[in-house]
């Protein structure tokens, strides 16, 4: 039992960080039906800023992670901006346009930082709580409160604000939301950048849970995507619900499997893929025209 | 003039088909207009030409004096003309509120966007009733009110209707011209695209019958309504 | 240049490619011959990738995967089981042909990127596995393969293996270009281009998007066991998703839709990123890029250029010279096989089609008469098209049913019922964009079932024959609609009328006894309408039944015999065209006032 329960805490946390990532790619799903096969190269990017300005440039956690998010946001609207004209055109092109940049990315990160990695100090310098003789760290508590404070936020944003709404309308039905007077290019800029800097969010996050490397995006990408479509592509609750699920088949299958984890991740995914291909909430209806 | 909306040779082409031939009309301010013809005559491409959703061949539209011709589809609405699509074009996946909501884009949201939400669904009642449900739930009766509701919620001077009737019962075809009605009534100017003839000889004071992207007729509504000459070139005789 | 010049070109040239392969190993060290002998190696990986991304539209991420088993298979059937090389290759195809099956086996149900996670998943897992079990020899891989026996040639000379792995790369290369330009690969890419018009006519959706993965996964196999010959050593890093990535990089920037491109795309990218083997990173950051660029400038990669430009050429030219001509009239069936078994009629009864609550149709009903002419009209969203869909079975019915010949026809998929006999045309085109005119009848005229494909390897020459008789049947067809000059034109740059013309066409390819026409005069002109009712009346002399969908009512009034119309997603008349004009309820829906049908009118005319 206690080892049940110690494997699901693992799983909760790697979980929070896959939730985040999923709700990237369905944020950018959702408001613009775009697949953006360079989210997991956007979320290493994250990390290796977040962690070059915590470890090497010693500033708090906290501000690093800001810095991050800006710089992604930034590499987010570098990437819609090449991209546009294939909008509304050619979806298979465009996802193959995004592997493009995922290769740039990791390329420009090996560059930067090297190819060899580095490990990230964990910033919650406090003994792990005992919960019925289970260990929880304090810095899993912090990754599963920012994750459901960026859900929060972000269901908040999309159902409350004009521009939440404008940025659904858009995907809905591009040509009644010109119509409205929405300007159609602006809001799926502004849709990218956000998604861009939740993969900050969680890159910075994930750096002293896993190692920051150029290839980590790779896994952390597919693992995220999957999340995404096991939970119903584009629908935010679905995410959390998806990622925290990855996460903790994650987890139990590296208990069970050892080295075979992502082996029966994946096979077990191919099949939940095959038998509800709209995922666990639906896949969100997205009028591409 | 003030809030007159003039068309002038306005022609449009689908690779390489004229869907409309150097066609010319004006829609005074309070006026409303209708524009007849069976499907395929080139009076939806006509509207979307003018909302600048295709691209013109040729042609002048000015509104209130000015020139809009290099206008964006996105800033019509910022121009006061509304835009009732073909077919409705609701956003499915929100609900009824935020659809007529986002209808206001270009205006603040405040107290007098909430009034206008009010005069809303004091025109259409049943909007108010489903105000949270979602908008791909209705009706196809109920979407279009709300495709008309949302195009009201900017306040515009002028709207242009897409074939509002499509695919209704007669029933609601006649509550959607009390509505456009109430809204001539109000002094709001029309531009109604249609193929129900009778619809629109109610709702209109003024008619162009088109056929085959060309202006054949035109006419008071009036006189429109006992021409014959109108059947025949719905039936093709 | 006519036509004997421009084969003796062909020949020469291909003499002149045959010459410099077999010359280049003696141009070259030992190291540049191993550099060439693993860009054919990604070369063969890059055709079928090609195959399965570029013809066949399946996003495709598991191509290493394919590969990986080839080479792993060969080194465990040699090095644990003790087969010989020859014996494991075997086998190590048949087992890649299995992982092409159970990667392709999603696709049956997921589409575009869920195809490419899925696909990527499967990918990773087989790295997974390789990479643990201690059969595969973990990170350290496979190593002591023999060197594959070939009678006296010595294949651990890499200059001899040259040899060898040109030969296995010309067949590769000539079956590729086979498959592509005979009717599987047709079927293949008009599946691509719109899969819905593809089931329409007659291709069997699910074993094609099957067979695309085999194929994709013979050529991974195949390169796989020439790898584990040429390196005999396997280990997981040449299997991993970088790779898989600079695999669809050389495929993307070749041209995924040409297997010469896929070609190009692979010699060239393993070349550069040999040159640039101590600057690694620098070539993946520049392959990327590249990937970017084409994407946005260039989506049909180098091998589009050419085409391109000489489409560019060509329609300056040929704008002036082609000609529609005037369509040649079918033979009639005589009055006494008029009502023969061939003949037949279509019974509609109380169809529904509700979507999501929305009622489209509520019971409708009519019959259609044997070799008759039936137009359906109505208002705008009475659901003309809608009960279309649920006759040619694309969409299923709420309740009722259709019954072609005494048979019950409804909820039948869509390729069955165009087998039956049963073609139709679609309101806003759907003509397959990427294939020549004469492709996309082609296309239509090949009535085979799958297992036609079996022929491909076991007898191409019969396929050959196939392919070659089926072009003249195209010619005559094409000939026959006036269409010969368009023949070799893509679709989308033709004016409207003669983008109508091809579908009917298309339509009539399929040999049907039904045929279905979606508003074919929308946007044509006068005469090309007189020209279409000309079209529509032979078709229905030569013992075809028409039915047929249109708001132009002077068309629908001279053409048909009986006339249902349709509004609300009801039947509110049904008659000869002179009955339903006079009927009140028809004037009402059209114009919306009943008041105006009581004035006298002029009865339309008379129907042939």
């Amino acid at each position: 039992m206690q080892v049940f329960l110690q494997t699901l805490v693992g799983g909760l946390s790697l979980g929070a960080i896959y939730a985040l990532v999923a709700m990237g790619f369905s944020l950018v799903y959702r408001t613009m039906g775009l697949v953006n096969f360079a989210h997991g190269n956007v979320v290493m990017i994250g990390a290796y800023v977040a962690s070059t300005f915590y470890l090497t440039v010693k500033l708090p956690f906290v501000p690093a992670m800001v810095i991050a998010l800006v710089i992604t946001a930034g590499i987010g609207l570098v990437i819609e901006r090449v991209l546009r004209p294939l909008e509304n055109k050619d979806f298979d092109l465009m996802l193959i346009g995004t592997i493009g940049f995922g290769i740039v990315l990791e390329a420009l990160a090996t560059l930067i930082w090297g190819a060899t990695g580095r490990a990230v100090r964990n910033p919650v310098q406090t003994a792990p709580l005992d919960v019925l003789g289970v260990r929880i760290r304090t810095y899993d508590l912090v990754v599963l409160g920012v994750t459901a404070l960026a859900m929060v936020l972000l269901v908040l944003f999309l159902q409350r604000t004009k521009r939440g709404a404008a940025m659904q309308a858009v995907a809905m039905d591009h040509e009644a939301a010109t119509a409205v007077g929405i300007h159609v290019g602006r809001s799926n800029a502004i849709a990218f950048s956000i998604g861009a800097g939740l993969a900050a969010l969680a890159g910075g996050l994930a750096g002293p849970l896993l190692y920051v490397s150029p290839t980590m995006g790779g896994s952390l990408g597919i693992k995220g995507f999957a999340a995404a479509i096991l939970g119903g592509f584009g629908s935010i609750p679905g995410a959390i619900v998806g990622g925290l699920g990855i996460g903790v088949l994650d987890s139990y299958s590296a208990g069970h499997f050892e080295g075979y984890s992502d082996l029966v991740t994946f096979l077990v995914f191919t099949a939940a893929i095959m038998i509800r291909p709209t995922g666990i909430f639906g896949e969100r209806t997205v009028n591409r025209a | 003039m003030i809030g007159e909306y003039s068309v002038r040779d306005l022609s449009v082409h689908y690779g390489g088909v004229c869907a409309v031939k150097s066609i010319s009309f004006t829609v005074a301010e309070g006026q409303s207009i209708g524009v007849i013809g069976a499907n395929g005559a080139g009076k939806s491409s006509t509207l979307r030409a003018l909302m600048g959703l295709v691209p013109r061949s040729s042609g002048t539209v000015t509104f209130d004096g000015k020139d809009m011709s290099g206008v964006p589809a996105r800033n019509m609405v910022r121009h006061r003309i509304g835009y009732v699509p073909e077919g409705r074009h609701v956003f499915g996946g929100l609900p009824v509120e935020k659809n007529l909501l986002l209808g206001a884009y270009a205006r603040k949201w405040n107290a007098e966007t909430r009034a206008s939400l009010e005069e809303v669904y004091a025109l259409f009642p049943v909007l108010g009733e489903m105000s949270d449900r979602l908008a791909g739930a209705l009706s196809g009766g109920q979407q279009q009110m709300l495709s008309i509701g949302r195009a009201l919620m900017a306040g515009p001077r002028l709207l242009l209707l897409d074939e509002p009737s499509m695919g209704l019962s007669p029933k609601l075809v006649d509550d959607i011209l009390a509505a456009l009605q109430k809204l001539r009534d109000q002094g709001l100017s029309l531009l109604l695209v249609e193929q129900n003839a009778k619809l629109t000889f109610e709702a209109t004071s003024e008619c162009l019958v088109m056929e085959n992207g060309e202006v054949a007729m035109t006419g008071t509504s009036e006189e429109l309504r006992k021409d014959l000459r109108v059947r025949k070139i719905y039936l093709g005789l | 240049m006519t036509f004997r010049s421009r084969r003796t070109l062909r020949l020469g040239s291909l003499a002149a490619a045959g010459v410099l392969l077999y010359a280049l190993p003696y141009g070259l060290g030992s190291y540049a011959i191993h550099v060439v002998d693993v860009a054919i190696i990604f070369a063969l990986l890059a055709m079928g990738l090609g195959l399965v991304m570029g013809i066949a539209g399946q996003v495709n991420l598991a191509q290493i995967a394919f590969f990986g088993v080839g080479a792993y298979a060969t080194a465990l059937f040699t090095t644990q089981a003790g087969f010989g090389f020859w014996v494991s290759a075997v086998l190590a195809m048949l087992a890649a042909v299995v992982a092409g099956l159970v990667v392709g086996f999603p696709a049956l149900r997921v589409q575009s990127h869920y195809l490419g996670i899925v696909t990527l998943g499967l990918a990773l897992a087989f790295l997974n596995w390789i990479i643990n079990t201690p059969m595969a020899g973990g990170a350290d891989g496979i190593s002591g393969i023999p060197v594959p026996p070939l009678g006296a040639v010595d294949l651990r000379d890499e200059y001899l293996y040259y040899y060898l792995e040109i030969v296995a790369f010309l067949m590769a290369l000539g079956f590729g270009l086979f498959v592509v330009r005979t009717p599987l690969g047709r079927r293949m890419k008009a599946m691509r281009d719109d899969p819905l018009a593809a089931g329409a006519i007659g291709a069997e959706i699910p074993n094609l998007r099957m067979t695309a993965f085999v194929l994709a996964s013979l050529y991974g196999g195949l390169a796989g066991v020439l790898y584990a010959g040429l390196i005999r050593y396997v280990a997981p890093e040449s299997f991993s998703i970088a790779n898989m990535f600079l695999l669809l990089a050389m495929v993307i920037v070749g041209g995924r839709q040409s297997l010469w491109g896929c070609v190009v795309g692979a010699v060239g990218l393993s070349l550069i990123r040999e040159w640039l083997v101590d600057f690694s990173t620098y070539a993946q950051l520049g392959y990327g890029l590249v990937v970017v660029l084409m994407v946005v400038f260039a989506p049909t990669g180098l091998a589009g250029v050419p085409v391109r430009v000489a489409e560019r050429i060509d329609r300056r030219r040929s704008a002036d010279r082609a000609v529609l001509r005037p369509f040649r009239p079918y033979e009639p069936l005589d009055g006494a096989e008029h009502a023969g078994p061939e003949v037949v009629g279509l019974e509609v009864v109380g169809i529904s089609k509700h979507f999501r609550g929305v009622k489209a149709l509520s019971e409708v009903a009519f019959t259609v008469e044997a070799g008759a002419i039936h137009g359906v009209v109505g208002p705008n969203g009475s659901g003309k098209t809608t009960l279309f869909n649920v006759i040619s079975g694309l969409y299923k019915a709420t309740a009722g049913q259709v019954v072609m010949d005494g048979r019950r026809i409804t909820d039948a998929r869509p390729y069955r019922l165009s087998q039956a006999g049963i073609a139709r045309t679609f309101q806003n085109l759907r003509l397959f964009g990427a294939l020549t005119v004469r492709d996309n009848v082609l296309v239509a005229l090949d009535r085979t079932r799958t297992r036609f494909i079996w022929r491909y390897a076991l007898w191409p020459v019969g396929v050959w024959r196939y392919d070659r008789e089926l072009r003249h049947r195209a010619d005559a067809l094409l000939d026959r609609f006036g269409l010969a000059d368009y023949a070799g034109a893509t679709p989308g740059a033709l004016p409207y009328g003669i983008q109508r013309r091809i579908e009917i066409a298309r339509a009539m390819a399929c040999a049907p006894r039904l045929l279905l026409l979606d508003e074919p005069a929308a946007g044509l002109n006068g005469e090309e309408v007189r020209q279409l009712s000309e079209i529509v009346r032979s078709i229905r002399d030569s013992g075809v039944t028409v039915i047929v969908i249109e708001h132009n009512m002077g068309f629908v009034m001279s053409l048909c015999a009986r006339v249902t119309v349709l509004s609300g997603g009801r039947v509110i008349a049904d008659g000869t065209p002179a009955e339903v004009v006079a009927t009140p309820a028809v004037i009402e829906a059209y114009l919306g006032d009943e008041s105006m049908s009581d004035a006298p009118l002029d009865l339309p005319t008379e129907v042939k």
